[in-house]
Parts: C-alpha cells; sequence; structure tokens
C-alpha cells in the first residue's frame, strides 16, 4: 500500500526499497513469512550482497532508517515511482524517468485528469500517471499480452492504487480502447509497434473539448507513420523530440602540478639535490570535478506529440 | 476539468495569444487592453466571452507611420476554422522546378516594391492575397523546387499571417513563452529540466511540499501546486526572498479559490524567524516594526524584481483588501504573517520533499531547510552552474543525511519529421541546467 501517499512507518504488506548503494536497491515486500517450492510456510529471508535480511525486522520501522544485514547495513526507503522503475521486475523494455517526465509535462496530466495508455508493459509509466492522476483522475490501461495485463492489475492492488486504475486485455490497433471510453480521455499515450494503428481509436478516445497525444517509439518511421496519421485526423502542434539525460560523476581529483622552470638555468652547486627536485615536481593542486560516464544512454526512443484541437466533428 | 465546455474569455485573465508558432502570455485586464505582437497592435475587446479555443482575425483598423516602419492597429473578429487553410491550395500553384541551377540572387526577382507591399497590406484583409500578388509578381517562384516554394510560402505566409488564436495559459504553454522570451526569466530553467524537478520531488495529491525559489515569475510554485491539483489534500509552501513573491504564472493558471489557499507563499526570512523564535516575542517584534522586518532581505541583495514583476505581482486584489481589513478590524494581523502562521505549522509537521532553486548559494538554505523534511524523501535542487551543485554534493555526502545522490544534466533535441525530409532542428538548447537530487534519511 506503500504508494498512494507518503507514510512515515514500514506496515506489514509494504512495499520496500531496500538501498544498498547507488548502483543496488532492491524492492521487496514486508511480509515475515513466505510460502517456499514445497509449499511450506517458512520466514521471508531475504538475501543481498551484503548478507541476509530477516524482513520482519522492517516492520514498523521508520522510512528513511538504517537497518542491518547480517553483512553490513542498508536504509529503508518509501518506493515511489522513480525507485520502482529502477527495481521493478522487468515484463519488457521499459521507459525511464527523463522520458517519462516530459511525457507527463506535455500531457499536462494533473490530478482528475483522464488518461488512456497502451501497452501496459512492466507499468514503469502507468505507476507515474497514477501519482500525476490521483485522486481525481482515472487511468484506462491495456495490454495485448494476457498475462502481462494480469500481472499489472494484481500489481496495482497491491500497492494501494486499484480505485484509480482500469486495466484491459486488449488489442487496441485492431479493437480500439471499447466504446465507454470514447470521448472520456483527457490525454492518450502509445508505446506500441504501429503507433499509425491506433491513432484513429485516440482520436476517438479523446474529449470533445480536445486533448494531448504522445506516441514513444524507438524508431522514426514510427514516428513519421504516426504523424501522417495525426496530420490526417486534424491534429495540430504536432512535435518530435529526444531526451536524454546525462549523468555527472562528481569527483575529487589531485591533480600534480610539475616544475619544468629550473629547467630553463644550469645546475649550479647551490641546485637543489635530485631528491629535493623530485619534491618540487610532487606538487599537486586539488580540484571537485564532474565528468561524463564512459557509457552513455545515446538513444531511447523519439516522443511525439500533439494536439487534437476542441470541436472537431468525429 | 472534466467539464465537457470550454471556459470563456474572461476580463481579468491571463491569455495565451498564439500567431502561428508565436505566443505571448498576456493580461486580459480590461476592454482597454491592447497587445502588441511585433509590429502589430491588437484590440482584444472582442475576445470577452468567447470559449477559449477560438481563432479570430485581425482586421486593420488604422496604420501609422513608426520608428521602423509601419504600425498597425487591428480589431480581432471571430472566425472558423475553415477560413484557414493551406496557402498553396488557396493559390493553386502547379507548376515547380527541379533545382534551383537557373536561380541568381541578384534583387530583381520580385518586381513589387516594398511601397507597393505596403499598399498591399493596407487595401488587403488576407495574408492569402497579399501572397498570391507576391507570388504573381515574382519572376522565379514557379523555377523554384517543390521545397522551396513551399519554404517561400511559409516564411510570406508566417510575416502575413492574420489569424490569431486565444488559448487558456497551461504550464505547458507558459513553461515555453518564458523560456523563449528570456530564459532567465525562469531561472534558465528548461521545459525538460522542469519536468524532471516535478518527477523527482514526488509532488502530488497528497502530502506537504517545500519549495524555495528566488525568481521564476511564478512558473516554479505554479507547476508545483498545478501538480498538487484542485480538490485534493496536498499543500505548497512555497518560499521567496523578496518582499513579495512572483506570482505571474501562478495568477494565469486560474485555480480554483480552495487550490490557490494551499500555495502558501511566504518570505524565506521572517518565516523561518517565526518558525525558530515560534511564539509571542517575534510576532511582538514583527508587529513593533513590520516594515524592517518586511524590507530585510531587501537590504541583504539587490532586488530580483522585474517592472514586469512588479506590476504583476503587486496585487490589485490583495491590496485593497489588506486595507479594508484594517481598517474593519485593526487588530487582524496582515496576511503575511497569517501565513508565516500557516506555514510555520507546517514545517513544524515537516515536509515530504524539497525543491529549491536558488540564486544564492544553495548551500547554507538547504541547512536550513533539510531538518524540515521527513526522512526518504526527495531534495532537488536546481542550478544552472554546475559549480554550486558540486559544493552542494560533497557537503551532503559528507554529512550522511542525503543518499542515492545524482548530479544529472539533460540533452534536448528536436526533430522535423515529413516525408522524405526528416532531420534535427538545425538549432538546438545548449544548457538545460543541473539538477542535485537525493533521499533524505532518519
Amino acid at each position: 500500500m506503500s504508494f498512494l501517499k507518503p507514510k512515515t512507518h514500514i506496515e506489514q504488506g509494504d512495499v520496500v526499497i531496500l538501498y544498498l548503494s547507488v548502483n543496488s536497491m532492491h524492492a521487496i515486500e514486508a511480509v515475515p513469512t513466505i510460502v517456499n517450492k514445497k509449499g511450506e510456510t517458512i520466514a521471508n529471508i531475504f538475501q543481498t550482497s551484503y548478507g541476509s535480511l530477516k524482513v520482519e525486522s522492517i516492520i514498523g520501522v521508520e522510512y528513511g532508517s538504517r537497518v542491518e544485514l547480517s553483512k553490513g547495513w542498508a536504509y529503508v526507503l518509501q518506493p515511489n515511482p522513480e525507485l520502482w522503475t529502477q527495481t521493478l521486475p522487468h515484463r519488457t523494455q521499459i521507459i525511464y524517468t527523463p522520458d517519462i517526465s516530459m511525457i507527463l509535462h506535455q500531457l499536462e496530466v494533473r490530478p482528475g485528469a483522464v488518461v488512456i495508455e497502451s501497452g501496459t508493459g512492466s507499468g514503469s509509466l502507468s505507476h507515474y500517471f497514477l501519482r500525476a492522476l490521483k485522486p481525481t483522475g482515472h487511468l484506462h490501461t491495456f495490454d495485448f499480452h494476457e498475462a502481462r495485463a494480469d500481472q499489472a492489475r494484481e500489481e496495482f492492488k497491491r500497492h494501494g492504487l486499484a480505485e484509480f486504475v482500469t486495466v484491459y486485455h486488449r488489442d487496441v490497433c485492431n479493437l480500439g480502447f471499447t466504446s465507454e471510453l470514447d470521448g472520456v480521455a483527457d490525454a492518450i499515450f502509445l508505446d506500441l509497434p504501429s503507433p499509425d494503428l491506433a491513432v484513429p481509436h485516440a482520436f476517438k478516445a479523446l474529449k470533445l473539448s480536445g486533448g494531448r497525444f504522445c506516441s514513444f517509439s524507438p524508431c522514426i518511421e514510427q514516428s513519421q507513420r504516426c504523424i501522417q496519421e495525426l496530420t490526417k485526423l486534424g491534429f495540430n502542434e504536432i512535435c518530435s523530440m529526444e531526451v536524454l539525460q546525462q549523468e555527472n560523476v562528481v569527483k575529487t581529483r589531485t591533480v600534480p602540478v610539475i616544475d619544468l622552470e629550473f629547467l630553463k638555468s644550469p645546475k649550479t652547486s647551490e641546485t637543489p639535490t635530485i631528491n629535493e627536485d623530485n619534491k618540487a615536481n610532487k606538487e599537486s593542486k586539488k580540484y571537485l570535478t564532474s565528468s561524463n560516464p564512459q557509457i552513455l544512454p545515446g538513444h531511447t526512443g523519439f516522443l511525439t506529440f500533439a494536439t487534437l484541437p476542441p470541436n472537431i466533428a468525429k | 476539468m472534466t467539464a465537457l465546455t470550454t471556459p470563456n474569455i474572461q476580463l481579468g485573465d491571463y491569455i495565451v495569444i498564439q500567431r502561428q508558432k508565436y505566443t505571448k502570455l498576456q493580461k486580459f485586464g480590461s476592454l482597454d487592453t491592447t497587445a502588441t505582437l511585433g509590429k502589430e497592435t491588437l484590440e482584444l475587446k472582442s475576445l470577452l466571452d468567447h470559449p477559449y479555443g477560438s481563432t479570430f482575425k485581425m482586421c486593420v483598423k488604422e496604420t501609422k507611420a513608426g520608428k521602423r516602419g509601419a504600425q498597425r492597429q487591428h480589431t480581432l473578429e471571430l472566425c472558423s476554422e475553415t477560413e484557414l487553410g493551406s496557402t498553396r491550395e488557396n493559390l493553386g500553384i502547379s507548376s515547380s522546378g527541379a533545382d534551383n541551377r537557373d536561380i541568381c540572387d541578384n534583387g530583381e526577382a520580385q518586381a513589387l516594391k516594398s511601397s507597393d507591399i505596403e499598399q498591399l497590406r493596407e487595401a488587403c484583409n488576407e495574408s492569402s492575397k497579399i501572397i498570391e500578388k507576391l507570388v504573381e509578381n515574382s519572376k522565379t517562384f514557379h523555377n523554384r523546387t517543390e521545397y522551396s516554394q513551399e519554404k517561400y510560402l511559409l516564411k510570406k505566409e508566417k510575416k502575413y499571417f492574420e489569424f490569431v488564436q486565444i488559448r487558456q495559459p497551461t504550464i505547458r504553454l507558459m513553461a515555453d513563452i518564458f523560456y523563449r522570451q528570456d530564459a532567465d526569466k525562469v531561472m534558465g530553467i528548461r521545459v525538460d529540466t522542469l519536468s524532471q524537478i516535478i518527477s523527482y520531488s514526488g509532488v502530488c495529491g497528497f502530502g506537504n511540499y517545500l519549495l524555495y525559489e528566488s525568481g521564476t515569475n511564478g512558473l516554479l510554485p505554479a507547476a508545483m501546486i498545478n501538480a498538487i491539483g484542485a480538490d485534493t489534500e496536498g499543500t505548497l509552501v512555497h518560499m521567496h526572498p523578496g518582499n513579495v513573491a512572483q506570482k505571474q504564472a501562478l495568477l494565469a493558471l486560474k485555480l480554483p479559490f480552495e487550490q490557490q489557499q494551499r500555495c502558501i507563499s511566504v518570505n524565506l526570512y521572517s518565516v523561518l524567524r517565526e518558525f525558530y523564535q515560534n511564539g509571542t516575542a517575534a510576532v511582538d517584534a514583527v508587529e513593533a516594526s513590520p516594515k524592517e522586518e518586511v524590507n530585510e532581505p531587501e537590504t541583504d541583495q539587490p532586488d530580483t524584481s522585474t517592472d514586469e514583476q512588479s506590476e504583476t505581482t503587486e496585487p490589485s486584489t490583495k491590496k485593497p483588501k489588506l486595507d479594508g481589513e484594517t481598517q474593519s478590524n485593526p487588530r487582524t494581523p496582515p496576511r503575511w504573517q497569517l501565513e508565516n502562521k500557516r506555514a510555520a505549522s507546517l514545517m513544524h509537521a515537516k515536509f515530504d520533499s524539497l525543491v529549491m532553486s536558488a540564486k544564492e548559494h544553495p548551500s547554507s538554505i538547504l541547512q536550513a531547510l533539510i531538518p524540515l523534511i521527513r526522512p526518504s524523501r526527495p531534495i532537488v535542487i536546481f542550478s544552472t552552474c554546475k559549480e554550486l551543485l558540486l559544493e552542494t554534493y560533497m557537503e551532503l555526502k559528507s554529512t550522511a543525511k542525503v543518499t542515492n545522490l545524482h548530479l544529472t544534466s539533460n540533452w534536448l533535441r528536436m526533430y522535423q519529421i515529413l516525408p522524405n525530409r526528416t532531420h534535427p532542428e538545425v538549432n538546438m538548447s545548449g544548457n538545460s541546467g543541473y539538477l542535485l537530487t537525493g533521499y533524505t534519511l532518519q
């Protein structure tokens, strides 16, 4: 239930982020016992690279506290869409925070908004939509893969978000978003191999007073076909962009400064000995620096946005 | 927002005027209000009571000789979308050349003189007519390639386009306008960075949020209170260093009263004094010298307010109301003092995240505000200057009060996607600013 609103203490059943380091985080469920493969109920022990954690011991602990592991320690954090995106079980490729933030901004999602999403995938983006539109809005999310839709539905329930979301198992390219959703949406998001096939359905599902549209595609050809379709149906403000986030790695560096001036004059008897030469060479300066990592994400996908203007006959 | 009817344009509203890709935020203060778009002046009175999203035609009323050519004053007439069509279709252009081998830039292509064109402009109300004449009198137009013709038409259309659309301000539209007009107006917060501030801070309909901001024309508090939403339980305490908060973007959103009430704008110095000295002593001191109290920040640092902001934030509603209150009941403390008290009680209860965008060094402000944040909550600090955040990063790291520290920046590239003409835009913005993010610990 730990996704609904900010809370202070871990309750039984909460998803908790076990934070070991920047590169090592786990999402665990705060339940004292689990059922093993043999069908026996056993104590819930979670294994990490710093040893094991008896999960029961974190129930009732304040979020943000340090908890002891058998060979070290970790922090327990309350999950949110950012941390969830980094720890969730991948069922598909997912979209990350920089693209998602732009999607939410451009789709103007705020509490009360009705949003349609396809496909649900691993639910990374869905959690962001839900945070932005609850408690007065609603998310309708579609996936053509039945098991994925079921898993997502189950997950939203466990996260305390079920009342704000409806999960559909449906192929929207062929079947559309159901007639019940005609004219209800403020915003529509598509992450599909052929977004152009779903554009006419999106057109129908958007409100008569207009709305915003977004399609995320890794390939430019998908965006091209999508834009042709959008133009045909009277969407305007069509624009496409790419957002890439860069990490700046912060480090204090000690840089040696070498002296070459003394080489200009010949050695005299008073010239420092070799030892002293070395000492002069070892002068150094400290700098606070930042640099980009060796490998960066160079491409995620093209984001295409458009507006359906008000009062277009459908 | 579930209302099916789009709201109508009212006096006192901020409106977004759009002419092709150009957008502008304008206050529709009175029926005499005019808006300036380049050399064109628009009389806004005919907008009243029409729904947002409507398109209006600019009709020349008078032309005055100005310093830089003719200044035209226009009235606006409501028109239907059907009047807008592709210039190419309107003109029925059929022939075009294969390449530009026969086109020379000798300045003789256009037979019309600029004085002829000025006359045309006054005689015709429609841009398509003007462009038609320009095309007729161009010796080279029909030799141009189809793409080149398109470009020519778009260029001319941009110049003579006579339609404007009136839109309701949203965070998306305003972030665009402010950044394009002058990025400094919003402290250089680019759209991708703004969107990430909202994500990383976790601001939503539940919880209490703390913002320190030293001048984004109200964009940052507006974006946060927009994310908090109407009819929710979230609250924002917005700390600022000046006498009055910059509120243009907040006012432009025209939020319902209950939502506005949940954005508590307070002066950083006086609210911290209220918080720490917490009690009658401080209040007495304040009452004894309210002038000094409110002015204090100004003596400490240069005034960051601009003319426009003082015009828009000098609250036409707030001032008289205050006066009225004091007249009817001289015992009622001034509004800023009540806001300080509300903010201080939230500060005692602690916040669910901290967002900072400071012109000052973030370090000392952060030290003062971090204790007000609950453990396991996000902090987001923005700066256009990386060095400031590097220092802050190291300080936070050494205190071990914040974990999962990341310093990030962004790369944003726009694309032109057209059949057979897809490429990145020629220019791109080079500075997204930097975000330092992390989570507080117990």
